[in-house]
């Protein structure tokens, strides 16, 4: 029981642990996913933060960008324009061109003298180069005067064909190993006054629009891609070499719908933005670049990450403590279920085992009836077969059959006294079992009244009857029928010499009263009480035959219909029992 | 009309200044190219240039006799005005070291320059009381384009020739040569800056031959 007790504690404790868990995992999966959706999103938000301030500043520059190259281009074009550039170009005199364009450019060309206000300068051409009709570039003889440029440099300014429209470059130009700067060209088309074809094409540089330069406290760093090469002056070479090749790749590949990708230079993640400064030109694709440290943002995310950790660990242990909480609490009435399923079970156990016990010794006390009722009833049998056999005897002496007469009427007496045992004993088993069917008592009586009358010893007594016609009992015919011989024998055993029997019956709703009564000397008062038990019987001499147990058993069959057995008097010469038994339905005894 | 006036005038004039040394006399007419535009009332000649070749507009050819004449000590300065934003006469044929005066009649500046082989000059910007009148002289054959440094759109054709015989066509093409001296030539009809005919001539004093430039 207390091993019991133990294990039963373990399983709900088992119980109560394994719904902690499950709570537990329900809270950490959904604090997981909240924390992964939250961050997902504060990613998803700094990058789309980054991006939108990125095209903000980018459409700013976009249209300052575009303001500026309007005005170049205007001048460009208004320069392209000029009678004595058209002149030089169609008048045959080409010798004319550069000094001409000098001339009108004179406005537009730096020069040598910088101007003090290095915001002026910013509409200011650093070089102008004419192409000829095949799109190479016209050398000027006094490059001084138009700006002066290294022959590679010059060379990058040709252009396959003329353009038709304005066109928009960028070139590397390599002053010095160590500062390399990108120009800005816009090339404007010449169109002959003559054939109104394109005869030239003028094509003056700028520096390009700076935009770090323009944009204080931002940590954004620019620059521009241009002939295969980074120009970022705001990076170490290194650093330049390698975020070079980074973008070589990345515009080698195929159209990315994405114009932004993460690179790590000097170990530092940075988001990279590109942007084609030139799209559709007949000049070689440059693209402007903007690298922004992610050191901020990640800082951010991984404080943000913290924060989400801190809230989910603390929601965790919330979790837990009510998990444990809702645990116990949902685990009680189990425990309570578990204890009396326990309980219960042992109680179980305890009967079934007292039931098997019990079955054991029922079996165990029916063979034993068996076994006597055949070992006894063997032995008796040869005996009386025995004694019969002498009785058929004529030789012996008279008392010798005297002697055996008596003998065999011993061995009658022996044999009714097994019966009653063995009825007993099925009693006292439960093993009797009687199949109720409606009994004809007033007939019963009849029978066993005229069965008295009948035996040859049988005295001088007076029998009065008042029994009723046709009153059903149920039970067992044989069983009631034993009642009824008993009670009559007795009747008539005990009754004096010239006295009288009285046998009445009524039916008193459900119940049938049947009345016995002799005359004769009444019981002793203390013996009364014990008449009914077994082997007792009212010492009124060894005349009288019977082995006392004809009471008790009748009582017992009695009691088994549902029914009793009492003495009601037994006093001045007048002895009466009383039966009990309950009424059957008459009906289907007719009919059947 | 001043124009046809004008050059009506100089022809006349160029006829009388020639009849003194010579007797033959060439009349024709040149097939000028079509109209590119449709003829307007008040014909103003301009120099147009379509395909690259310069021309007046309405089209006028130069008929010249070429050869090796005796240079004149003397030759009469001539004038191309700049009226109304254009050049006038738009196209003015003159003998080689001819002086050319430049007047400036409206009321703007002009800034008259040439980067022509046959004659660079640059006269730069004057206003149209500047005296002494701005001239060039044009020493060298060929077709100089006179253009406006302000004004863009303003052309001018002064063809330099080494004759002394040479007539602009009326606006038909017809024209009449005087004067010219007797013997075998070639008369060329300039129609454009791309287009020049020529003819053998065999000229005879006292004789009026007819030539036309289909």
């Amino acid at each position: 029981m207390i091993f019991g007790a133990k294990a039963n504690e373990r399983e709900v404790t088992n119980f109560r642990t394994k719904l902690a868990i499950a709570i537990m995992l329900v809270i950490s999966g959904v604090t997981g996913l909240g924390i992964y959706l939250g961050q997902a999103r504060v990613n998803a938000n700094a990058e789309r933060d980054l991006r939108q301030k990125f095209q903000a500043e980018l459409s700013g520059l976009d249209k300052l960008q575009e303001l500026r190259n309007a005005a170049l281009a205007e001048r460009c074009r208004v320069l392209a324009e000029k009678p004595r550039i058209h002149a030089a170009l169609e008048d045959n005199a080409l010798d004319l061109l550069y000094p001409s364009a000098k001339d009108e450019l004179h406005d537009l060309i730096e020069g040598g003298s910088d101007s003090p206000d290095p915001s002026v300068g910013f509409l200011h051409a650093r070089f102008c180069r004419f192409l000829d009709g095949n799109g190479a570039v016209l050398s000027p003889s006094h490059p001084k005067d138009v700006g002066e440029l290294s022959l590679k440099t010059e060379a990058q300014l040709a252009l396959k064909t003329l353009p038709e429209k304005q066109q928009i470059g960028y070139l590397t130009e390599d002053v010095d190993l160590a500062d390399e700067t990108v120009d800005e060209v816009i090339a404007v088309p010449i169109f002959s006054t003559e054939t109104g074809e394109v005869i030239s094409a003028l094509v003056v540089g700028f520096k390009p629009f700076e935009i770090a330069s323009k944009r204080a406290g931002v940590e954004v760093k620019s620059g521009i891609w241009a002939g295969r090469r980074l120009h970022m002056p705001s990076l170490p070479k290194a650093a330049q070499t390698i975020l070079n090749n980074e973008i070589s790749n990345a515009l080698s590949k195929a159209k990315r719908a994405k114009n932004s990708f993460t690179v790590t230079i000097q170990e530092v993640p940075q988001l990279l933005f590109y942007r084609r400064l030139n799209p559709g030109s007949l000049f070689p694709p440059a693209y402007e670049i903007c690298v922004y440290s992610l050191v901020d943002s990640i800082a951010q995310q991984q404080r943000l990450r913290w924060q989400f950790g801190g809230v989910g660990a603390l929601l965790l242990l919330g979790g837990f403590v009510a998990s444990h909480f809702v645990a116990v609490r949902f685990a009680k009435p189990v425990e309570q279920l578990a204890l009396d399923s326990e309980r219960n079970r042992a109680q179980r156990k305890q009967a079934e085992a007292e039931l098997i016990s019990a079955s054991e010794k029922l079996k165990r006390s029916t063979r034993y009836s068996a076994d006597a009722s055949h070992q006894l009833k063997s032995p008796l049998t040869v005996l009386r077969a025995g004694l019969e056999t002498l009785l058929a005897h004529e030789d012996f002496k008279p008392e010798i059959y005297e002697e055996l007469s008596t003998l065999l009427h011993q061995t009658h007496r022996l044999s009714g006294v097994i019966e009653d045992l063995l009825l007993l004993a099925r009693l006292d088993a439960g093993h009797l079992q009687i199949q109720s069917e409606p009994v004809n008592l007033s007939q019963l009586v009849e029978e066993w009244l005229d069965d008295l009358n009948a035996l040859p010893d049988s005295p001088d007594v007076e029998i009065q009857k008042e029994v009723p016609p046709d009153l059903y009992v149920a039970g067992a015919k044989r069983y009631i029928s034993l009642i009824v011989q008993n009670l009559l024998e007795n009747a008539r055993k005990y009754n004096r010499k010239g006295g009288r029997i009285r046998v009445a019956a009524q039916r008193n709703e459900s119940v049938i009263r049947l009345t016995v009564g002799n005359a004769g000397q009444p019981i002793a008062r203390d013996a009364q009480e014990h008449i009914f038990d077994r082997f007792r019987r009212a010492a009124t001499g060894a005349t009288v035959s019977g082995h006392g147990l004809g009471l008790n058993l009748a009582r017992e069959l009695a009691r088994l219909h549902g029914g009793d057995l009492r003495l009601v008097r037994s006093a001045d010469d007048w002895t009466e029992f009383e039966l009990h038994l309950r009424v059957a339905q008459p009906v289907v005894e007719h009919t059947s | 009309m001043r124009l046809c006036e004008f050059i009506s005038f100089n022809a006349i004039f160029i006829s009388l200044s020639v009849s003194v040394s010579g007797q033959a006399v060439v009349e024709g007419k040149v097939a000028l190219p079509k109209l590119h535009s449709a003829p307007v009332m008040a014909k103003r000649y301009e120099i147009v240039t379509h395909g690259g070749i310069l021309s007046t507009e309405p089209p006028l050819a130069v008929v010249y006799l070429e050869g090796s004449f005796p240079k004149r000590t003397s030759l009469p300065i001539k004038q191309i005005t700049q009226r109304n934003f254009a050049f006038v006469p738009a196209l003015l044929p003159v003998q080689v070291g001819t002086r050319i005066e430049f007047p400036n009649l409206d009321d703007t500046y002009h800034s008259i320059f040439s980067y022509s082989p046959a004659k660079r000059f640059d006269l730069g910007r004057y206003r149209p009381d500047e005296r002494p009148i701005p001239s060039e002289v044009f020493d060298l054959p060929g077709l100089v384009t006179l253009r406006c440094d302000i004004h863009e759109h303003m052309r001018g054709l002064i063809l330099v020739l080494n004759t002394p015989y040479f007539v602009v066509t009326d606006p038909d093409g017809r024209f009449r040569l005087s004067g010219l001296p007797s013997g075998r030539y070639v008369l060329k009809a300039w129609i454009n800056s791309k287009t020049t005919r020529e003819q053998p001539v065999e000229l005879k004093n006292g004789g009026t031959i007819s030539v036309d430039f289909p």
